[in-house]
């Protein structure tokens, strides 16, 4: 390596800057993909988006990357300054993926500790044919080639500087922006890409890799740079990373002035002109408005300005924080509220005769602000659904494309905010559930679909909607639906159901067929889907975050399937009951009601097992004192409360002595220590700094039919 | 790997030799200092149906939830009540925090290698705490029992349990 520096802090930044550009670059094609082709705005920034790969990647020395980038770069460029009208749009949108699918690719490899050792020989080939090609079809139409985008891969050696008769002298001097971060690094990228072409490059500060606080010298007076050099202006330009730049001066000066060194021409102030002879006028320089004998060349496109200045407060109004951080602020807060409780119901306050009302407005603002605090690292956790949405947008173009079928896609309420810890959950089984639809929901045949009435093109819709403390995301097609006659015989001959009648199920429980393991209606297993490992694993993977799948169809017209997730992991709305010194929480959501009973209600089996008749309908019935040998309750139901709980369409009564409250609830794991207790699924704190045993109702139901 | 390196740093420092020694009934016993994290009185606990009769519960530690055992009932000596001297200590285990509770904390203590002898090894089979005893001590005019906190924390009948519980349910 030739230039040795730690690049632990500066990876991390590289993956994160590299992930968000490649996604917004997926977005700008996705969005695009069916327009005849791209504009100039959208070419501008996908030529800045590879560009600024380029540096970096080239910075941090993972070659293949900058090379795919840089082939990439010089399509856009070209693109951008020839403006040819027939490019084949939909094969350019293919190729901007392939290399945002290797760059991806490559990431991933960096992130988990690999070397990134992708081949990029072939996505290269690949992209000089293509280049070749749309130039080609140009010169035969006569229309002149601008120069090319050519400059020599950054060597890895630094080359000592030779100085030449016919070299050009520049000072150069970049002011970045106030807000830049890392303005050291880009400044580093900037000298970088021009030891390319330099002879000499002097600049200052000298040490901005190895001195952070070089950064603000940089943002403050600007990173000045003397720059001898072969090339011309507009090349030097080019290689400069003007994203971050607000303004770039520019100068020509004398071999002698060269030799004076940066301490003194730096001090010189006003900087004169640039703008020499320029003879290519499609170059869109855009000038700032001129101070008085002060020519700046500000090294942005109009078109690119633009985009910049819509984007800019979205890019400064994030921050990435490390989740660890986020996890430990979450922890304090939950303490705060633990310790609030602690002092206001604190015993010592109910010695009578104090005079406390000063201490209670105290304590009401308090308490104001805690809770405020913790709706504020709540929604902290919360992110938008756009990014697994566009995921499938890609999927759906990928898979519809291969097998050759029409399909327009149609994403409702992607701005829905779902904890970070579920989107990383749903993202897979999602996925599934889109290939799904785009395999086997849509018709092969347009035929089939026009037979019915419906339109050629196949839509798929998906949806997220956040709907009384859950989330429903749901993945609609018009498609064939599923046929239950199929779907009965299926798992039949699959012996997945035994020997019972198709009457016996409902519509509904043939639909979960599909979600049986090894099951799978598709006769043909396609590269996408069909080896029957799929839909298990999804019902496994949404069950394991508390969620589930819905599946509804109608055959010919279509099937729906819905995923119903909790909005958050960690807090739930939980009700908090108690059965003799115990206290419970109960989630809210799985309550179908409370009832007050009297003993007769009860209904008493031989070997002791009880159940409830309520409304002419069985349930079983369990008395939480005697399951868990409580003392201290009276377990008698004329006293009690009976609480109807569902869990997927199974019910179950318990009986519990008081309701307290109902209240948000941070679920906390039992320790590993303790054995798992049937019927538990975690713990909580109250407000009072008590611990109360969260009700696990699918346990609760599954011990009963042990029993 | 990097705990017992970790364990064997610690004992080559300050912590060396040094024990908590607490009593239980007449008996003292002794816990090596850097398994102990700190000592808290007693806590509201909050009992977990179907487990142990030794783990009494759950209890809030700073907004860290933990189990309690009681040293007693884990010996299976006689329960008693619960008064103002009784403590829980917290130890932290191979990074499972567990708290004892404890009749009354004695002192630190520092016992040299060659003061702790082996316990006896005839078969008494009463003597059901033997397992978790690794040495014996005599400082002053007590003699303590040395406690391995990874034996009493770990307890074989319980992964026999554990491993039937799992079979049954595959």
């Amino acid at each position: 390596m030739a230039e040795e520096f730690s690049t632990d802090g500066m990876l991390d930044m590289f993956l994160y800057e590299s992930g968000q550009l490649l996604e917004k670059l997926e977005g700008i094609i996705l969005e695009k993909k069916d327009e005849e082709c791209f504009d100039d705005a959208d070419i501008n920034e996908i030529f800045r988006i590879m560009h600024t790969i380029k540096g970096s990647s080239g910075i941090m020395m993972y070659e293949n990357i900058t090379k795919v980038s840089h082939k990439l770069e010089d399509v856009f460029y070209y693109l951008r300054e020839s403006h040819p009208d027939n490019v084949p749009h939909l094969e350019l949108v293919e190729k901007v993926l392939i290399v945002s699918d290797f760059i991806t690719g490559e990431l991933d490899k960096i992130k988990d500790g690999n070397e990134a050792d992708g081949s990029e020989t072939a996505i290269l080939e690949d992209l000089d044919e293509f280049l070749n090609r749309i130039k080609g079809e140009i010169k035969e139409q006569g229309i002149r080639l601008p120069k090319e985008n050519k400059h020599e891969e950054p060597s890895q050696f630094y080359i000592a500087p030779v100085a030449s008769e016919d070299s050009h002298f520049y000072q150069i001097t970049i002011h970045y922006r106030n807000d830049t971060q890392m303005s050291n690094l880009r400044a580093y990228s900037a000298t970088y890409a021009l030891k390319e072409i330099a002879e000499n490059l002097l600049y200052t500060p000298e040490d901005i890799i190895t001195n952070e606080e070089s950064a603000e010298v940089i943002l403050a007076e600007g990173f000045h740079m003397l720059l001898q050099t072969k090339s011309s202006k507009e090349d030097v330009i080019k290689l400069i990373d003007s994203s971050e730049a607000e303004k770039i001066d520019f100068e020509e000066i004398t071999a002698a002035e060269y030799g004076k060194g940066l301490t003194e021409i730096a001090q010189e102030e006003a900087p004169i002109i640039i703008n020499l002879d320029d003879d290519k006028p499609e170059v869109k320089e855009e000038k700032k408005a001129p101070m008085p004998g002060d020519y700046v060349v500000k090294a942005k496109e109009t078109g690119k300005g633009k985009t910049l200045a819509k984007n800019q407060p979205k890019q400064q109004s994030i921050i990435s924080v490390n989740v660890e951080k986020m996890d430990a602020l979450m922890d304090l807060i939950g303490e705060i509220v633990i310790a609030e409780a602690v002092v206001l119901q604190n015993p010592d306050l109910k010695v009578p005769g104090l005079e406390l009302s000063n201490f209670y407005k105290a304590s009401a603002q308090l308490s104001k602000i805690t809770t405020e605090l913790q709706e504020v690292i709540m929604s902290m956790r919360m992110m938008p659904l756009t990014n697994v949405f566009q995921k499938m947008k890609r999927i759906v173009f990928d898979v519809s494309r291969k097998l050759g079928k029409d399909i327009e896609l149609e994403v409702i309420g992607e701005n829905t905010e779902v904890d970070k810890n579920i989107i990383e959950h749903i993202s897979d089984p999602l996925m599934h559930l889109v290939r799904n639809s785009v395999d086997h929901g849509i018709e092969e045949n347009v035929e089939d679909r026009t037979a019915l009435g419906k339109p050629e093109k196949g839509k798929i819709t998906l949806e997220a909607k956040n709907e009384g403390g859950k989330v429903y995301i749901s993945v609609k097609d018009d498609g064939k639906g599923l046929k239950k006659e199929k779907l009965y015989e299926k798992a039949k001959n699959n012996g997945l159901i035994g020997n019972k009648e198709i009457t016996d199920f409902t519509d509904k429980e043939i639909y979960r067929f599909i979600t049986l393991p090894g099951f799978s209606t598709k006769e043909v297993i396609t590269e996408y889907s069909g080896r029957g490992v799929g839909m298990d694993v999804v019902v496994k993977n949404i069950q394991s975050i508390g969620g589930r799948l819905e599946i509804d169809s109608k055959e010919g017209f279509g099937s729906e399937m819905t995923l119903v997730i909790p909005l958050t992991l960690a807090i739930i709305n939980g009700i908090v009951v108690q059965v003799g010194q115990s206290s419970f929480v109960i989630e809210t959501a799985s309550i179908k009601e409370f009832v007050r009973l009297s003993e007769d209600a009860i209904v008493k089996e031989p070997n002791g097992e009880e159940y409830i008749v309520l409304r002419g309908e069985c349930y079983p019935f369990i008395r939480l004192n005697e399951r868990y040998q409580l003392p201290d309750s009276q377990g008698k139901v004329d006293n009690g409360i009976v609480v109807v709980l569902e869990h997927e369409g199974q019910q179950v009564c318990i009986l519990i002595d008081r309701l307290i409250q109902e209240q948000e609830i941070v679920v906390k794991p039992i320790p590993s220590y303790v054995k798992k207790v049937k019927g538990l699924s975690g713990c909580t704190q109250l407000g009072d700094g008590s611990i109360a045993l969260i009700l696990d109702i699918a346990g609760l139901i599954q011990g009963e039919e042990r029993g | 790997m990097a705990e017992e390196i970790k364990e064997e740093l610690q004992e080559e420092d300050t912590q060396k030799g040094k024990f908590m020694t607490f009593q239980t009934g007449k008996e003292y016993f002794g816990i090596s200092i850097s398994y102990v994290n700190e000592i808290i009185v007693m806590q509201p606990i909050t009992a977990i149906p179907e487990v142990e009769d030794y783990i009494k519960g759950l209890i809030n530690l700073r907004g860290k939830i933990i189990p309690v055992i009681d040293v007693r009932t884990r010996f299976k000596m006689e329960p008693i009540e619960y008064t103002d001297r009784t403590c829980i200590i917290v130890i932290n285990v191979k990074s499972t925090v567990i708290g004892l509770i404890v009749e009354k904390i004695a002192e630190v203590d520092t016992i040299l290698d060659e003061d702790i002898v082996p316990p006896p090894t005839l078969g008494h089979k009463e003597n059901e705490q033997n397992k978790y005893v690794y040495g014996l001590a005599r400082t002053g005019n007590t003699v303590k029992l040395l406690i391995d906190p990874e034996k009493l924390i770990k307890d074989e009948d319980m992964e026999v349990i554990e491993e039937m519980q799992e079979e049954e349910q595959e």
